[in-house]
């Protein structure tokens, strides 16, 4: 066998050679596919994101995995269109075997870096072939990223890399005829030892082995200019147990999110609130324009309170205050949407029914195109009995109209930041992402809505947050200061209730909806009585129901049951043990309510 | 025998998962109500119209929705020539003459629909017929079986509480590969290694339940592909036909499908 002298390393060989090219599909619109792709093949989940420290490197990019965490390259130099396509799902489908198939990480202990190298191919192989068992169509995807390198036979690039790289086609097409001993033998004795595959030392020993043989053939092997072949298959560093950076945390990001708009936030620059907001449609409320800080709260209404114990109201006794709005990037409420693409196509399908409007079966109508057969008996029935008969005997669908306005009342007090069982997300962080799916949904169906807030600091102090308001839409300016929303303080449900109450009861809709969402049982700092304000909020679901409003509630307490029932009767709420659900349940349960 | 049309003659084929069909049968000797759970067209049709078969009772089948009354259930006077005339409703007809009453995805009942079967599935056994003012005392052999696919409900589509507990619960799955290649094998009449192919496939659009998908490709949906191969449409086509197009409308998670398949095959 010839060899090429170590010096005269080919690099152009190993790079593929096109030039940068324009605008290819971005990976972050990649990346929801992908994971559907590794899910669908492994039943693996994994969380896909962009490599790190992208651009202008000389070392070609390849996918790279730290436990459950999948790098991906922005683009694959020289690889586009289709090629591309196929290229991203070939290395997801390859990154998936190791989850699938892979096992502990191996100790590099003393090996030499071209014995590692080697390991890890014989490891790439190894789950390959494992997932061509169970899928054998994975063989089509990734065979033709086999040829570029492992074809040229060309003595003068026999490098070490180039040998790798047809060792690499030989493991995945044992029946391609090979000129050369070292790699039929390499061959040879990894199929060989394939009752052995589960034991990691077997392969350990193999990879040792082969790198030896290279050795003694004087192959030289440059591991920091070496790149794994085929170009869809992993840098190896999710094999071995090297000092490792810790690695990256697990869906940090809400937190994250949420500190960093906070830092950002601090000092309200003048007029920076003006300038984020003016990049939206027109807000109809002045208050973006009012000078009032986010956390000067003003008295804008006295609301009378029931003393259960008393037996009576006790008029103008909670504050009712108001201020401007705090905002947040509206940007952050897309990311929301966008996070939960399944929630929103579920979403979007329910609103597109509830859009339509559903027949209703209307009875006892005095016309109809069809006889309504219960209560034509019961004329017949009078008839004969010599009664007056209900002539009102026909039976007609029709699509039910409709005309509502919803408010939609957060309670954002401090049991919202306590975090979902043993996750880092918390009760709020879930709540306005559910809130931001119902609004884009409501959005759509051009049913009238707004969104309010409460939450309290004993009676004089009942803070109310306008996120939107029912006449303007669900643009920037309501979505930054949805973003905008801070969990915090106490639960005066009946004060806040009454204030949206009265809100509602303006709107001159056919049917009028408050829909409470609280995690918990309302309290306040000035109140020991456990009854006292839930006998409140009892009271102002009823005077609801005296103006018309309809009131409903969504209880994220598991054990809110009885006061729950207390508050706005049997039927008129319902619990969401789980948290997570949320995004889910809430566009469910407003079309259940609204047709 | 008024119930003869719904007597089931030939044994409708039925590949068990596990102790059902015993479970059945021990409930069927105590006339206990029985609920199936389980996803779409993973075989609770199937299964009682077997167990009718090999317990030897008519089986009468309900298909529940929204907008059904008690009324639909128990039945109503009708007008006729002389008068009117009291017509009873499939339930109320099997609990006359003894026939196993399936209601079929009973949560899309209302609630206030659903609670007449409750005098019929505790001690008392019986149906009053309100507007016939007649109580009626269930037929020894009457028994009632409802389904319920646990995965669809909404908060508010569910069952009562005071529902659910006079039940006792089978919970039906997809089956293991090796029966339910078998099963596809048989009721398609392909080759079983085509069956085996599809059920691989099946299974890993179960695994896209959550990322894109409600539900995999159900057994029933298998049985169609199938089909269509038998008549000679190409595998590629009918997975895309009669799994990828009826599943999912969304265009990003019908390539992941498709692409899916791909590796399958
Ligand atoms: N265990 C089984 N034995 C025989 N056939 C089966 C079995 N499971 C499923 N099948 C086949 O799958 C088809 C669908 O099953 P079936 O109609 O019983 O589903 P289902 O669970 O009642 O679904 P749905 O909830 O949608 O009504 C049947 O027609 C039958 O061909
Ligand atoms: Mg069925």
């Amino acid at each position: 066998m010839t060899l090429s002298s170590p010096a005269k390393l080919d690099t152009s060989v190993l790079l593929p050679l096109e030039p940068e090219e324009e605008e290819e599909r971005p990976l972050s619109e990649r990346i929801p596919g992908l994971r559907r792709y590794l899910a669908g093949l492994y039943g693996a989940r994994a969380s896909l994101r962009a490599l790190p420290g992208e651009g202008g490197t000389q070392v070609a990019r390849r996918t790279s995995f730290d436990g459950r965490v999948l790098f991906l390259p922005e683009a694959y130099r020289g690889f586009r269109d289709e090629t591309a396509d196929r290229l991203y799902l070939a290395a997801v489908a390859h990154a998936g075997a190791h989850l699938a198939f892979g096992r502990a990480r191996f100790e590099p202990k003393s090996l030499k870096p071209l014995q590692i190298a080697l390991i890890s191919l014989l490891e790439d192989a190894r789950v390959e072939w494992l997932a061509m068992e169970a899928l054998p169509g994975l063989r089509r995807l990734w065979r033709p990223f086999h040829d570029a390198l492992a074809l040229d036979k060309d003595g003068a690039t026999a490098t070490a890399e180039v040998l790798m790289a047809r060792l690499a086609l030989a493991l995945f097409d044992p029946a391609r005829p090979l000129d050369n001993p070292w790699l039929a033998k390499g061959r040879d004795m990894f199929f060989a030892a394939m009752p052995e595959w589960d034991d990691p030392g077997a392969l350990r020993l193999l990879g040792s082995l082969l790198g030896n043989d290279l050795g003694q053939m004087r192959v030289q092997f440059n591991s920091k200019t070496y790149v794994v072949q085929p170009v869809y298959r992993d840098d190896n560093a999710g094999l071995w147990e090297f000092d490792r950076p810790p690695p990256p945390e697990e869906d940090d990001t809400s937190l994250a999110e949420a500190v960093r708009i906070e830092t950002r936030e601090k000092p309200p620059e003048p007029g920076e609130r003006e300038r984020r907001e003016a990049g939206g449609e027109s807000d109809p409320r002045p208050a973006s324009l009012s000078p009032l800080d986010p956390d000067q709260w003003i008295a804008v209404a006295r609301m009378p309170e029931w003393d259960h114990g008393a037996g009576r109201l006790r008029p103008d006794w909670a504050t009712i205050v108001e201020a401007t709005p705090r905002t947040a990037p509206a940007a952050l409420v897309e990311r929301w949407l966008e996070a939960r693409p399944d929630v929103a196509r579920r979403t979007a399908g329910l609103i597109r029914q509830a859009k339509v409007g559903r027949p209703a079966r209307l009875r006892r109508q005095g016309e109809g195109d069809r006889l309504d057969l219960d209560a034509a008996v019961r004329a017949a029935i009078d008839l004969r009995a010599g009664f007056d008969p209900d002539t009102r005997v026909f039976e007609r669908s029709a699509l039910s109209e409709r005309d509502l306005a919803m408010l939609v009342l957060l309670d954002i007090s401090e049991s919202t930041k306590d975090t979902i069982g043993g996750t880092a997300t918390s009760v709020f962080s879930v709540l306005r992402e559910a809130v931001a799916h119902l609004s884009a949904a409501l959005a759509e169906t051009g049913d009238r809505f707004a969104l309010h807030a409460f939450c309290s600091n004993g009676r004089d102090e009942v803070r109310y947050r306008r996120v939107k308001e029912f006449a303007e839409p669900f643009g920037n300016a309501a979505r930054s200061r949805l973003a905008g929303l801070r969990p915090g303080l106490s639960t005066r449900m009946g004060a806040a209730l009454r204030v949206a109450t009265r809100e509602a009861a303006r709107q001159l809709s056919h049917r009028r909806l408050v829909l409470v969402v609280t995690d918990g049982e309302p309290s306040d700092i000035d109140v020991t009585d456990p009854a006292y304000l839930v006998e409140d909020a009892r009271k102002a679901v009823q005077e609801a129901a005296g103006a018309g409003v309809d009131v409903f509630c969504v209880g994220l307490d598991k054990t809110g049951e009885t006061y729950l029932s207390r508050i706005f009767g049997r039927g008129n709420f319902v619990q969401i043990g789980k948290v997570e659900m949320l995004p889910d349940r809430l566009p469910q349960i407003y079309v259940r309510l609204t047709r | 025998m008024p119930l003869s049309a719904y007597q089931i003659a030939e044994e409708p084929y039925f590949e068990p998962q596990g102790g059902e069909v015993a479970l059945f049968s021990a409930a069927h000797a105590l006339r206990q109500p029985v609920m199936i759970k389980g996803p779409t067209g993973c075989g609770k049709t199937r299964f009682i119209e077997h167990m009718a078969w090999r317990l030897g009772r008519p089986l009468i089948t309900v298909a529940c929705h929204e907008d059904m009354t008690a009324s639909d259930l128990v039945g109503r006077y009708l007008l006729d020539a002389g008068g009117t005339a009291w017509h009873d409703g499939p339930l109320t007809l099997a609990v006359r003459h003894g026939a196993i009453c399936y209601l079929d995805e009973i949560v899309e009942a209302r609630q206030d629909t659903t609670v007449v079967v409750h005098p019929l599935t505790d001690d008392r056994r019986i149906l009053p017929l309100e507007k016939k003012n007649e109580l009626v005392r269930a037929h020894p052999d009457f028994q009632l079986v409802i389904s319920y696919n646990p995965g669809y409900q909404s908060v508010l589509k569910d069952l009562k509480e005071s529902t659910k507990q006079r039940f006792v619960a089978l919970d039906f799955a997809y089956p293991d590969a090796e029966r339910e290649a078998q099963i596809v094998a048989r009721e398609a009449g392909v080759a079983k290694d085509v069956a085996v192919l599809l059920v691989r496939i099946a299974e890993r659009t179960r695994n896209l339940k959550g990322h894109g998908l409600d539900e995999g490709a159900s057994t029933r949906m298998l049985i169609q592909a199938g089909r269509l191969i038998k008549q000679g449409v190409g595998l590629a086509e009918a997975c895309h036909v009669a799994l990828v197009l009826p599943i999912t409308d969304d265009m990003g998670v019908r390539e992941t499908l498709s692409d899916v398949i791909a590796a399958c095959a």
